[in-house]
């Protein structure tokens, strides 16, 4: 239907934003398209990967869970990131560009905090002002996150409106950017929102992937038979999947939060059961009442907890070329304890249900076949959400 | 039957009259007041009535829409009840032009073809989406070809600039004009250039060009008499309506002081 149309994405992405905004982003896209065709902006990009990042991170070959699990399992270290996770890869990259846009501040929404994290150091490196909108909700679940924020130099918003979380988080900073987008830049840290957006986070994010590429070539020989990673908006997914996409040999696995159940209604899962709509700028899947109000995600990982999903990756649901699953919030945690115990491992809650669905994905898997998967991020973080959980028993 | 925007809008441009068109969240106190809130608008001499279809994430919105929004949402109002309304006061004769304000979610929710349908059948004179560029409006305007479908307002910004001729091809009714960078609602803080970008505009629009986002009096648009040809105010009837009961004595007393005094400037 919108075939040739860059901003699409098959009939998924577009630009549902207020007409004030429309200019802002022709700016963004023409400066994001100079740039990731400047050697300089691409060297000063790998530097920050390198040194500051520490980047590249290893693509760990995991002996005891591939052998606990049957096939063979190579973990993606994004845990090993400075901050701790993939996001600031993304931030990075966007930062940089909102320098050389001449851009003095900068703005981001967050759920669990670690986007926020990311952006607030990003911005204290690079000198930036910077306020990240975050739920009311999500600041009492993750109070360290917000603690490290402001320790970083930048000011945390609450907000109290809808839902408060990581959904009402995104519209409070749509409508701030919508009044200061001359002087301030939209940090978005999933894979998702107006074009340029989906594009420039994948771009960022790709990093994940052409690593893992080499890196699998040289340990093995060969591509992996299954990638895969999980999927709130999709950042780290779409950067885990980028280079394999143009391989059909390689299956591609998201997964999504089940919450406590997708017949509970109580979950994320915006890809089994979400209704194509526009929120926040795209075009995609959205968990949606019977009015055409956006539903309340529930996952006990507050970066799943999202009622959409990039538009690329509803196109890849759509086009067969992606397999999207989901995990319940007693899958991950399982997954996740396991993986403390088998590889000395403690990766976010997020992350654990991308290992959790790798243990019934290698059921399906000979022994010498390979799969990786995206460790997204470390759970340090989620200690609390976890002493909690087992404290509580668990629940369903 | 011709749109009755574009009636009133002829029938306005006869009179040498501007335009006073308000904003209301529709279901506010509830169905059977929403529709007191239209007939006493009509009568206090109101030119448009933009009834808000409440959408759980109102991004174009300041916190007083917002919360309206959200209000009316818990009280059960839905696209389906607010046509329930429409059909109801066409049937008992009002006429007024009415507009619905939303967003696109809400229309693509219960199919295109079907919105459409419906507005014709229960007498929507036109839409304003306000997260619908130019660029996404393809498939709406598709659907809007339909014989007696509502027009889709158009609407520039401040910052539209080398849009501005774009958006105007083709557009009808009234052009929208939103005072300031952001959302509704933030009074005072007119952007800089205002009354330029207003004349840009008028300079090339062969239709009514409306100002709204910020207006409270009609005293607030005075600079600006001469290159607009009405106002619209949302967030300051909004609260002006909480603040007095969603009394229909209360718009039509605003409502008919703000007109008269928007014709006197």
């Amino acid at each position: 239907m919108k075939k040739n149309d860059k901003r699409y994405f098959g009939e998924f992405g577009g630009q549902f934003v207020s007409e004030s905004l429309m200019n802002t982003l022709e700016e963004l896209d023409q400066a994001y398209e100079e740039a990731i065709h400047d050697e300089d902006f691409l060297k000063e990009y790998d530097y920050y990967m390198k040194q500051y990042v520490g980047r590249e991170n290893p693509l760990y070959f995991a002996e005891n869970l591939s052998r606990e699990y049957g096939t063979k399992i190579y973990l993606k270290r994004e845990d090993l990131n400075h901050t701790g996770a993939h996001k600031i890869n993304n931030v990075i990259g966007q930062i940089l560009l909102a320098k050389r846009m001449g851009k003095k501040k900068v703005i981001a929404e967050t759920g669990a905090g670690q986007h926020g994290v990311a952006t607030a150091t990003g911005a204290a490196l690079f000198g930036m002002e910077c306020t990240v909108f975050m739920g009311e909700e999500d600041m009492k679940r993750q109070e360290l996150n917000v603690f490290r924020m402001k320790m970083l130099g930048a000011e945390v918003e609450y907000v109290s409106s809808g839902s408060r979380t990581l959904k009402d988080a995104t519209n409070e900073a749509i409508r701030t950017w919508a009044k200061t987008a001359e002087d301030t830049f939209y940090v978005i840290g999933s894979a998702l929102g107006p074009y340029p957006y989906p594009k420039m986070v994948k771009e960022f994010q790709s990093v994940i992937s052409r690593e893992s590429r080499q890196q699998i070539l040289k340990a093995e020989g060969r591509l992996p038979d299954v990638v895969m990673a999980c999927v709130g908006g999709g950042s780290n997914s779409i950067g885990m999947f980028a280079d394999f996409i143009e391989e059909p040999s390689v299956k591609l696995i998201g997964v999504e939060a089940a919450g406590l159940g997708i017949e509970t209604g109580k979950h994320a899962s915006a890809m089994a059961l979400g209704k194509p709509g526009t929120l926040h700028g795209m075009r995609s899947y959205l968990l949606q009442d019977e009015d055409g109000n956006i539903q309340i995600a529930h996952s006990i990982s507050a970066g799943l907890d999202y009622p959409g999903v990039g538009p690329e990756h509803a196109y890849l649901k759509d086009s067969g070329r992606a397999e999207y699953v989901s995990i319940t919030d007693k899958e991950a945690m399982d997954a996740l304890l396991e993986l403390c115990r088998l590889e000395g491992i403690i990766p976010a809650i997020e992350s654990a249900h991308a290992i959790a669905y790798a243990k019934k994905q290698a059921k399906k898997m000979r022994e010498d076949e390979i799969m990786i998967v995206c460790l997204s991020g470390r759970g340090d973080k989620d200690v609390h959400t976890v002493a909690d959980y087992i404290k509580g028993g668990i629940p369903g | 039957m011709e749109n009755r925007i574009e009636q009133k809008m002829k029938l306005l441009k006869e009179k040498g009259e501007k335009a006073f068109i308000t904003y209301m969240t529709a279901g506010l106190p509830n169905m059977a007041g929403s529709k007191e809130l239209v007939k006493a608008q009509e009568q206090a001499g109101t030119d448009v009535v933009e009834l808000g279809i409440p959408f759980s994430d109102p991004v174009a919105d300041g916190p007083v829409i917002q919360n309206a929004s959200y209000k009316s949402i818990q009280l059960g109002t839905n696209l389906k009840k607010v046509f329930e309304m429409m059909r109801e006061l066409r049937a008992e004769g009002v006429q007024i032009p009415i507009v619905f304000m939303m967003y696109y979610n809400t229309a693509l929710h219960f199919g295109l073809d079907y919105f459409v349908e419906e507005c014709i059948a229960s007498g929507v004179d036109g839409l304003i989406i306000p997260d619908l560029p130019l660029e996404e409006q393809g498939e709406i305007k598709e659907a809007l070809k339909k014989e007696g479908a509502p027009i889709l307002i158009e609407l520039v910004s401040p910052v539209s600039a080398g849009r501005v001729p774009g958006i105007l091809n083709g557009a009808r009714g009234f052009v929208y004009c939103v005072s300031g960078m952001g959302v509704t609602g933030q009074s005072g803080n007119f952007h800089r250039e205002l009354l330029h970008y207003l004349s840009e505009v008028k300079k090339v629009s062969e239709i009514p060009v409306m100002m709204g986002f910020g207006i409270e009096q009609a005293k607030d648009v005075a600079p600006m008499r001469d290159v607009i040809d009405g106002a619209i105010v949302g967030s300051h009837f909004i609260r002006l309506l909480e603040a007095n009961d969603y009394k229909p004595k209360a718009a039509q007393e605003y409502c008919s002081t703000f007109k008269k005094e928007l014709n006197e400037l």
